[in-house]
């Protein structure tokens, strides 16, 4: 047998080991994410990322000063949008910083291709702040594991895919950065580790509209580090620097602004701050008066109790903002619904069920009571953060599906600190020898202290191999299926652009989808530059990014108004939407149709929001109630066949079946397993273009009649039907010549 | 007496009804009437098909709302019954408006068994049902004749019904909630034993298992999609008594207790695997084997029930 290496070798070794780990955990972190890039191509993805992609775009070409004074108004036309105030600049500034670094080096990168692998790039990253982390938890191999379950850990994948350019991309990455600084900070006292806990908190907020989150964590934590009677200098010299240069940071992003001493989901953090202040006082003055001690406590309840009815009263004033409507639709769940109908209407703010967790979470879930379990057994200050961040995300995360991605990596700690106790106790081989050591030990110290009357319990022991054999195996199969249904899930659900799409034959031949940019390239390379483009707000992004178009609404819904405008339009008979359209210079309009080929995301099935939303601003106007039938539900009665929506779907829509179909009877509608109307007719649109599968449909707005006829009537006089005072049965001989009315 | 009271006012009814048909154009005759059941009713007139039609006199200048419901248990319409308090209590608090004001609106119920032709009329295949209907003449007219349905989405209580029909009404119906004295003597009663079990009660908030216990369940029961149970508002089971609902998106009441089950059960497990046995040198070896057998059914089972929600291509032992 050689002799074991020396101390400092094997301390060597396994540093060097380590190293070696993380790296291979960052390459399994963006090897799963690469698979969109792989099966698809090198393609932005979903909507939100268009518009940063296209801010970045500005950003590199123009510059920054530029893009931070960028009126854009090619949206929300005619009211545009001033981009600068109303974005989060932290992902276009880190693409266009990287993108100025490799340019510097002369590596003449694309920036199509920078914004791709932005998100790959950052979760590796996140693996290893979620090492540091977990390390301050428990130790090295608890980090590494860690590590390794957020790189593969489907809910944070589903966020960070190639292609996925969106805030979240790096945002997970910096809250986790900010957290180890804080725990770092608190661990030491570190005005340091608070200071960069506060410039990532500076970056966080200028990255994602979820620094919300860790500004209520933090002081959260704080607070109830203070109620268990565990307040230290410590945690004075953190929480102040953090919050002091956080908050001052936070408020120079201009979307930002005052909103950290105006709004309720920054006062806690403003009142703890206060808190920490008086604690601090009275603690000094403790030190120095023993019998002011009670005065003490006496005065910071006091002084709690009145920034309660201060804050209270302030909210009723009005000075300071009740909680915004996307925040305050957290705890009141049923707020959002009732109220504000375009945060409802988005998929991703949806409660979350059971399956979607356990898709995203699988084995972690069950695996986190553990390690809730075993931070309470150590319970030092950094565990209470742990299990304050697992219970406060549990919950977010069951209430709203995207809020997954917050809860992802603290599952990942508490499990790995599980994962890796287990291994430490069922591998530790050595322990035969070392439990005789440690009980001559126990002895030694038991008559130390033999004041101490309990029994002291004796130390983690597996006595045989078989038992350990017993354990480990299973949870080494845990650990590979794991990975398994990751790389499935990652696969399966989350690598699709949902720009081009894939359809599966029986053989397993794959066909390509690829209407919306057909549709795209037909706008810009047919229409005028300075067209203006209606549609559903979510695909404004879309038109604005791949078409170079005007739209009227967009993915930022910031003017429920004009939303509403869009939805009512689309609800309304074409009689009631034309002056509308032309009111808005509208110049053609966009429509998702999935009736031909089964695309179920298209906008007859978007048609509810659209109507909620609008008779939230015309409640005269428009009526949910009008648009359901007796069961209660969305049927193809009366106003919905004369809505502008139904019939741009099914306008020509039997021509187009009966072509491929031969003539049955009956025309189906494929999504909704419906017979289709037929001889649906346009007055005042007319199609300008449908892609390959019909996905998409556009349509061009007519002109007024240039002899001043309402177009109905003009239409009717150029297919020869005659309306009017004159007998009809006289006219109605000929057969009219259009060829859609069947 | 020769007929119950009962009965002897529906014979009324019907009376009315023979001479409000032979006089449709009189709506002031019908108003008298309908002001008189309604009185007699508590705010509700208990309708059937010929005061259906005299409440809906083409001339009426008043508005109605009338509740269709079910409340025959050969129906089994539990939410026709979970309703039907809720409708009372709007219904009479109506009564303590102004006399003037009273009597433009009337509320009324109709039942199944009594006005089948008036549901198939309507089209009504679901109950319960609440419509508002207009005054057609008169100052209280709105130029509209189409009725407004209300939406049960909005909720079976009182106040959601209220916020809606008051819309529509000449006055905002002054409902207040009645005082839940239920509500009050748990709370005073729980107030009481907290009061009294303060010192055990302080000992075990000191205790950090009692938060252990407290975070680990709160974590788990809101993985299994607790809220999403409540915020849809999932019936408990299916309605052919199936326990899981189809497809991944969804989910019955019933399995947020099957799910916080088999969680919670594996939870125990790997904690008693972690943290418990190593400490006991005491039978050992069959603790650590059952345990690990534990994991493995309760895991099978639980990516068995996966796999039953949406595709999945992996399983374990079934």
């Amino acid at each position: 047998m050689p002799p074991l290496p020396s101390q400092q070798t094997a301390l060597t070794i396994t540093s060097l080991l380590r190293l070696v780990a993380l790296g291979l955990i960052s390459g399994a972190a963006i090897a799963p994410r690469l698979f969109s890039v792989v099966e698809f191509e090198s393609i932005i993805h979903e909507f939100d990322p268009w518009f940063n992609y296209r801010a970045t775009r500005i950003l590199t070409s123009k510059g920054f000063h530029e893009f931070w004074n960028w009126f854009d108004a090619n949206a929300w036309y005619p009211l545009g949008r001033v981009v600068g105030g109303t974005v989060y600049p932290g992902l276009m500034a880190t693409s266009g910083i990287i993108y100025a670094v490799l340019h510097a080096m002369n590596l003449p990168v694309d920036i199509r291709n920078i914004c791709v692998l932005l998100a790959p790039g950052f979760s590796a990253l996140t693996a290893w702040a979620t090492y540091m982390f977990t390390k301050e938890m428990k130790d090295e191999s608890a980090g590494l594991l860690a590590a390794a379950f957020i790189a593969v850990a489907p809910g944070y994948i589903s966020r960070s895919v190639a292609g996925s350019y969106d805030n979240e991309a790096i945002a997970i990455t910096l809250l986790m950065i900010t957290f180890y600084s804080w725990i770092k900070a608190l661990k030491l006292g570190s005005a340091l580790f608070g200071t960069v806990a506060a410039m990532f908190y500076f970056y966080m907020v200028a990255a994602w509209g979820g620094y919300v989150f860790i500004t209520n964590m933090i002081p959260l934590h704080a607070l109830a580090l203070m109620l268990m009677g565990r307040y230290t200098g410590r945690l004075y010299v953190a929480y102040s620097t953090w919050y002091a240069i956080g908050t001052l940071a936070s408020m120079q992003v201009p979307f930002v602004g005052f909103q950290p001493v105006s709004t309720s989901d920054h006062m806690a953090a403003l009142g703890v701050f206060g808190l920490v202040q008086i604690v601090a006082l009275t603690q000094v003055v403790k030190s120095h008066v023993s019998s002011t001690q009670f005065q003490g406590l006496l005065s910071a309840g006091l002084i709690l109790a009145l920034g309660v009815i201060a804050f209270a009263g302030m909210t009723y004033r009005g000075m300071i903002a009740p909680w915004t409507g996307r925040f305050y639709s957290l705890w009141d769940t049923s707020y959002a619904a009732k109220h504000i109908p375009i945060i409802a209407s988005v998929s991703e703010h949806q409660p979350t069920a059971w399956p979607s967790l356990f898709r995203d979470l699988q084995f972690l879930l069950f695996l986190l009571p553990a390690g809730l379990a075993l931070c309470f057994y150590h319970l030092r200050d950094e565990h209470v953060f742990v299990v304050l961040y697992a219970v406060a995300a549990s919950y977010f995360a069951g209430v709203m599906n995207r809020l997954v991605l917050t809860l992802t990596p603290v599952v990942c700690v508490a499990t790995a600190m599980a994962v890796s106790e287990m291994l430490d106790v069922y591998l530790d081989v050595g322990s035969e020898e070392r439990t005789e050591k440690e009980k001559e030990k126990e002895i030694a110290e038991a008559e130390d202290a033999d004041a101490a009357s309990k029994p002291k319990r004796p130390g983690p022991h597996i006595h045989s191999l078989d038992t350990r054999l017993a354990v480990i195996l299973p949870l080494c199969s845990l650990l590979a299926f794991f990975i398994l249904h990751s790389t499935w899930v990652t696969d399966v659900s989350y690598s699709s652009p949902s720009v081009v799409l894939a359809t599966y034959n029986r053989d397993g031949t794959r066909n390509i989808v690829d209407d919306f940019r057909e549709a795209y390239a037909w706008l810009r390379q047919n229409t005028a530059e300075d067209a203006v483009v209606l549609s559903w707000w979510d695909y404004g992004y879309q038109i604005a990014g791949m078409a170079q178009r005007t739209t009227i609404v967009d993915n930022n819904t910031w003017n429920n108004t004009h939303i509403a405008t869009v939805g009512k339009i689309m609800s309304s008979p074409e009689s009631i939407a034309y002056p509308l359209l032309r009111n808005l210079d509208v110049d053609y309009i966009l429509i998702l149709f999935g009736g031909v080929i089964g695309f179920s995301g298209d906008d007859i099935n978007k048609f509810m929001w659209m109507v909620r939303i609008a008779e939230g601003v015309w409640p005269d106007e428009i009526q949910e109630a009008r648009f359901l039938d007796a069961q209660g539900e969305y049927g193809a009665i009366e106003a919905m066949r004369e809505s502008l929506l139904f019939k741009m779907s099914y306008y020509r829509f039997a021509d187009r079946i009966r072509f491929n179909q031969g003539r049955s009877r009956v025309v189906m509608d494929r999504v909704r397993n419906q017979p289709a109307p037929i001889g649906v007719s346009l007055d005042y649109l007319e199609e300008a273009f449908s892609t390959e599968n019909w996905m998409v449909r556009i349509y061009k707005v007519k002109r007024e009649d240039v002899l001043g006829r309402d177009l109905k009537s003009a239409n009717a006089f150029v297919s020869g039907v005659k309306r009017g005072p004159y007998p009809e049965r006289v006219l109605t001989r000929r057969r009219p010549l259009d060829i859609h009315v069947v | 007496m020769l007929f119950p009271p009962q009965v002897s006012l529906l014979l009324s009814f019907l009376l009315f009804a023979v001479l409000a048909k032979a006089t449709p154009g009189d709506a002031s005759f019908a108003h008298d009437e309908l002001r008189a059941l309604a009185a007699t009713g508590g705010g509700v007139i208990k309708l059937d098909t010929s005061s259906y039609e005299l409440l809906m006199n083409p001339n009426r200048h008043w508005s109605a709302s009338i509740h269709f419901t079910a409340l025959n248990p050969r129906f089994g319409c539990s939410q026709c019954k979970q309703f039907d308090p809720s409708w009372k209590a709007v219904a009479s608090s109506w009564m303590k408006t102004t006399k003037a004001s009273r009597d433009n609106h009337f509320f009324g119920t109709l039942d199944f068994d009594d006005g089948q032709h008036v549901f198939s009329e309507l089209g009504i295949a679901a109950a319960p049902v609440v419509l508002f209907f207009p005054a057609l003449e008169g100052p209280h007219s709105t130029g509209r004749s189409d009725s407004v349905k209300y939406d049960f989405s909005e909720g079976f209580g009182p106040e959601p019904l209220v916020s809606f029909l008051s819309r529509y009404t000449p006055i905002a119906i002054p409902y207040s909630a009645p005082l839940d004295y239920a509500f009050m003597t748990t709370a005073f009663l729980l107030t009481i034993t907290s009061l009294v079990a303060l010192p055990f009660l302080l000992s075990a908030l000191r205790n950090r298992w009692t938060w252990a216990a407290g975070s680990v369940f709160l974590s788990i029961v809101m993985t299994s999609g607790f809220m999403f149970t409540r915020i849809r508002h999932s019936p408990p089971v299916g309605r052919d008594g199936q326990w899981v609902a189809s497809g991944p998106q969804t989910q019955y009441g019933g399995e947020v207790y099957i799910i916080t089950a088999l969680y919670s059960v594996l939870g125990l497990a790997f904690i008693m695997l972690t943290m418990v046995i190593p400490r006991q040198p005491a039978l050992q070896r069959a603790q650590l084997y059952l345990w690990s057998l534990v994991i493995a059914l309760v895991y099978s089972m639980l990516v068995a029930l996966f796999k039953s929600k949406m595709h999945y291509p992996f399983k374990m032992l079934f």
